[in-house]
């Protein structure tokens, strides 16, 4: 725990109470280092240090807002800062309900996730990974892209009812490794999602790689018919899709808006496969876990889907405040979603391929730009990409071009679902649109799930 | 700063650096406000200052940033040592196309800036459009204003030396109900941008109180019709579709380091080859687009781009034959390269980052199409055997090289032998690019035709969200797969 950002918390809390403010405030500090391949180069390499406050103020039923990226010694724009959210509190308009203000019980410190080792990775350390994953596959035709971005995230929280302190250390890497063809235009990849450095496997991407090269190279591109077919969803496809259908479906935010797809009396209905288990689970520190919220409340083992039967909504504490909901410790950047593993033991793309077939098996790895075309259904709809092969039956492999799916959910991960393997891997979903919040699925390797509609498909690569 | 800056600029100079630049944001301020059922759920300020700097070192980018600027020679040593390991993995050695060096401003037109406008204010506007959103069938109402104000100051080892003072403003409303069978649906409305400025004045009272009423009306007639129809017809896209067409398919299709492959691992390609310049028939003959940077009211206008190179206006597509891409510095000088040829003269001034710590990447302008000679809206409609009027983004998914595209949108109104007919709702269309925009045998004229913003596209690794204008008019395609 850094004593210099404790410090400065308090310093700001005292701030606050001198101008009479109650009020939440909010640390965050990103090390972000990120080298970008592109054209088997070095397209870009970065990093950026940066640190910003939240301060959220108080007054019965008002509440304001300040956000800064501040520079640290400057702490005279801090405090202006402060006097900005006096300033705006007055003429804020009033809530129609009481918002909670955070009052911590105990000082939180929560550095399980946090590794000096992969803190400490050098320039060095990046691109020699990459050389090792990228191997001998590189040519004057397939061309190398990909992302290795890590860093260190910590948050921490004071509020002015008491000076107990939440204080939240992690470490973080995704790695995208894209092989693509120049002039044929397809494109494979592989990524890993590390929390500490000793999760890093250069050899295992570059295995995953060479792989689907060769059948990219060797095998026969096929345009699928549009039709059904029984499809294995990769660990990025699973892991969107629940990412997706959590956000859209399962929070009480969703729910009050009218977006999602289930309601409240679906609460303990066999709505999914009774194959799949669906827990936001903050013991997992492989997936960036945090063992509290931001308004202090303990967070556990949370059932959003048990032996397919929907559970329960998350409610974060302003929803909850409005709606007059239970808050269930979900005022988080991002939540640790963990899937359940199944019954057949798939470890591997090798082994998917190796296994025996009774039918052909669109296999997608990756769904692209997946978007909620109808959220009442569930319904989505993405392109499949990096790397989907057509199994089939005889055991020969084909190269389908990219695929349309227009699907519900419930297709996805319903009474369809045929098999899900044992084994389960972290997939990383961070997007560093705004600052660093790393966030992570743990899902099957792969799911097979029969009669899923392909509506549009590719003429070519 | 600036002396500081020019001497770090030097001083890298001086160790081998081919090229330096630094954009200094002062300072950045932004005010968003969110209002739900009648409830202020956000009242939010923020205000950010840093430096980001950028390298070329013997052909590769080194970038760094903080906003921690006490010692700023500690961001240029971090950038200069970021494009040293860069380096030792190069294929194509970056270069940078000709520029001249300018001493330069620009302040985006407004007459009132937002900031000086009170909170008070600014609540008001929400509470009125709030109490004209709710009316019977609405469940959901939703008011957001957003304001933005920077100050960049961007120097480089070229002699450049620009100050940007740019100010933006969103506001939009939203209205949702639930239909006859239990679907939610929603009909929003953000203006046009009619007038020359781009302050606080841009939002119109009058003008959003009418269009509080004209989407409650047809969310109201939406709840209560029977979905689209299934199978192929032609589609008639409004501006609140249309622009997002624009945007998805041409728009992305032609970044130029998309074409180049410096987007794979991410955002995905493009299927435009460099051979397709001044040969690929991208659409029908009505069909001609322009990336045009100089459009007054639009955040696509910016005055300089981020290599310091200055906006511009630049066909893209001309009457059907593509012919031009958005373009940025480096990526011109490669393609020209690869392509053997000089495919472009030089930048289009495109290169844009969105806060000072992310690196500047080809990001779209104003990228409009042309008013065509097809009359109005009424014209087109009269002109229409069979299909539907689409209007409204719900949906949007495109394939990673832009060959293909699903759309879903909040309204449609059938059209049966030159009569626009009655609404229908869940209206979802596809196709594949080039086809669709051969396809094109509508345009509609000045009368159609309206700058619409996008405030969050989203690019790039580390990801960055751009803002930007479309200008489009109403556009017929014939053919096209309605459904599904």
């Amino acid at each position: 725990m850094s004593n210099q950002v404790i410090d400065l918390l308090q310093r700001l809390r005292q701030t606050a109470l001198n101008k009479g403010l109650q009020a939440l405030i909010t640390y965050h500090e990103e090390d972000s280092y990120l080298m970008r391949f592109a054209n088997s180069a070095i397209s870009l390499n970065t990093n950026e240090h940066l640190i910003s406050l939240d301060y959220i103020a108080f007054d019965g039923r008002k509440k304001v807002s300040y956000s800064m990226i501040a520079d640290p010694t400057d702490f005279e724009s801090m405090e202006k800062g402060l006097d900005i959210l006096a300033e705006m509190l007055p003429h804020a308009q009033a809530l129609s309900y009481d918002p909670t203000f955070p009052v911590y019980a105990k000082d939180v410190l929560d550095e399980r996730a946090f590794d000096p080792a992969l803190a400490a990775l050098t320039n060095e350390e990046r691109l020699a990974y990459f050389n090792t994953l990228a191997g001998s596959l590189e040519s004057d035709d397939v061309k190398l892209s990909g992302i290795f971005s890590n860093g260190t995230t910590t948050t921490a929280q004071i509020s002015t009812a008491n000076e107990h302190v939440q204080y939240f250390r992690s470490t973080d890497a995704q790695v995208t490794a894209v092989l693509s063809s120049e002039s044929l235009k397809w494109e494979v990849n592989a990524e890993q999602s590390a929390q500490k450095k000793s999760d890093l496997d250069a050899e295992g991407l570059h295995a995953d790689l060479a792989l689907l090269v060769k059948h990219y190279q060797e095998d026969e591109a096929v345009q699928l018919p549009v039709g059904k077919y029984t499809v294995v969803l990769g660990p990025a496809a699973t892991a969107e899709l629940g990412n997706i259908m959590t956000y859209y479906g399962m929070t009480g935010g969703a729910l009050m808006q009218g977006y999602s797809f289930l309601k409240e009396e679906d609460q303990g209905k066999l709505l999914f496969s009774e194959k799949i288990h669906l827990v936001d689970d903050p013991r997992e520190v492989e997936i960036y876990a945090q063992n509290a919220d931001r308004f202090g409340l303990e967070r556990k083992p949370f059932p959003l889907i048990s032996e397919g039967r929907f559970q329960a909504f998350m409610w974060d504490q302003d929803s909850a405040d409005e709606f007059g909901k239970t808050p269930t410790g979900h005022d988080v950047s991002h939540t640790s979603l963990v899937m359940d593993g199944g019954e057949k033991s798939v470890a591997s793309l090798k082994d998917l391929l190796e296994m025996d077939r009774d039918e052909d098996i669109l296999y997608v790895p990756y769904i692209h730009y997946m978007n909620v075309v109808n959220p009442t259904q569930g319904m989505v709809t993405g392109s499949s990409r990096f790397g989907a092969l057509y199994l089939k039956k005889d055991g020969s492999v084909q190269v389908p071009y990219n695929v349309r799916l227009t699907q519900r959910f419930s297709d996805f991960f319903g009474e369809r679902v045929q098999w899900m393997s044992k084994e389960q891997v972290a997939y990383n979903v961070s997007s560093s649109y705004g600052r660093r919040d790393p966030t992570a699925l743990k899902v099957p390797r792969f799911i097979c799930v029969k009669e899923i509609e392909i509506s549009h498909s590719n003429p070519s690569y | 700063m600036r002396e500081k800056i020019k001497e770090q600029i030097d001083l890298l100079k001086a160790k081998g650096a081919h090229y330096v630049d630094a954009r200094w944001y002062p300072r950045e301020d932004s005010n968003f406000l969110f209002m739900w059922n009648g409830n202020l759920k956000e009242n939010n300020a923020s205000s950010q200052s840093g430096m980001g700097v950028r390298v070329l070192y013997n052909g590769a980018w080194g970038f760094s940033a903080s906003s921690d600027l006490t010692n700023p020679n500690a961001i240029f040593d971090r950038a200069f040592d970021n494009a040293r390991i860069a380096a030792e993995r190069v294929t194509f050695p970056i270069r940078l196309a000709e520029k001249e060096a300018i001493t330069g401003s620009f302040t985006s037109p407004n007459q009132v800036d937002p900031f000086t406008v009170g909170l008070d204010q600014k609540v008001a506007f929400l509470q009125k459009m709030d109490a004209a959103l709710n009316q019977t069938g609405v469940i959901q109402r939703f008011g957001m204003l957003e304001f933005v104000r920077k100050q960049i100051i961007f120097l480089d080892s070229e002699g450049s030396e620009i100050e940007k003072n740019i100010i933006e403003v969103f506001a939009s409303i939203h209205a949702v109900g639930i239909d006859k069978d239990g679907g939610m649906q929603r009909r929003k409305y953000s203006p046009g941008r009619t007038g020359p400025t781009r302050g606080w004045e841009s939002i119109n009272e009058t003008d959003f109180l009418a269009n509080a009423e004209r989407i409650v009306s047809e969310l109201n007639q939406v709840l209560v019709a029977e979905d689209a129809p299934n199978g192929k017809m032609s589609v008639i896209l409004l501006n609140g579709i249309m622009f997002l067409q624009t945007h998805e398919t041409i728009g992305h299709a032609l970044e130029l380091d998309r074409i180049l492959g410096y987007e794979l691992s991410f955002a995905g390609g493009s299927f435009v080859r460099l051979e397709d310049f001044g040969k690929l028939r991208y659409g029908s003959e009505k069909l001609t687009a322009r990336a045009n940077a100089l459009e007054p009211n639009s955040p696509g206008s910016f005055g300089f781009d981020d290599d310091g190179v200055p906006a511009q206006d630049n066909l893209l597509i001309d009457k059907g034959i593509l012919v031009g891409a958005i373009t940025g510095r480096q990526m011109v000088e490669e393609a020209n390269a690869k392509a053997k040829k000089q495919i472009f003269e030089g930048s289009s001034g495109a290169n844009r980052a969105t806060s000072f710590y992310r690196v500047p990447i080809e990001r779209m302008t104003n990228i409009n199409i042309d008013p065509g000679t097809d009359g109005s809206l009424e014209d087109i409609i009269a002109n229409t055997k069979y299909g539907v009027v689409l209007d409204g983004d719900k949906s949007w998914s495109i394939g990673s090289n832009r060959e293909q595209f699903h759309f879903a949108c909040d309204i449609g109104w059938l059209v049966e032998d030159g009569q626009k007919k009655q609404v229908v709702k869940n209206p979802t269309y596809r196709g594949e690019t080039l086809p669709f925009y051969n396809s094109l045998s509508a345009v509609g004229d000045e009368s159609t035709w309206n700058v619409h913003y996008v405030e969050n596209c989203g690019k790039g690794a580390p990801n960055q969200i751009m803002q930007l204008g479309h200008g489009v008019p109403v556009c017929r395609f014939d053919n096209v797969q309605v459904g599904e």
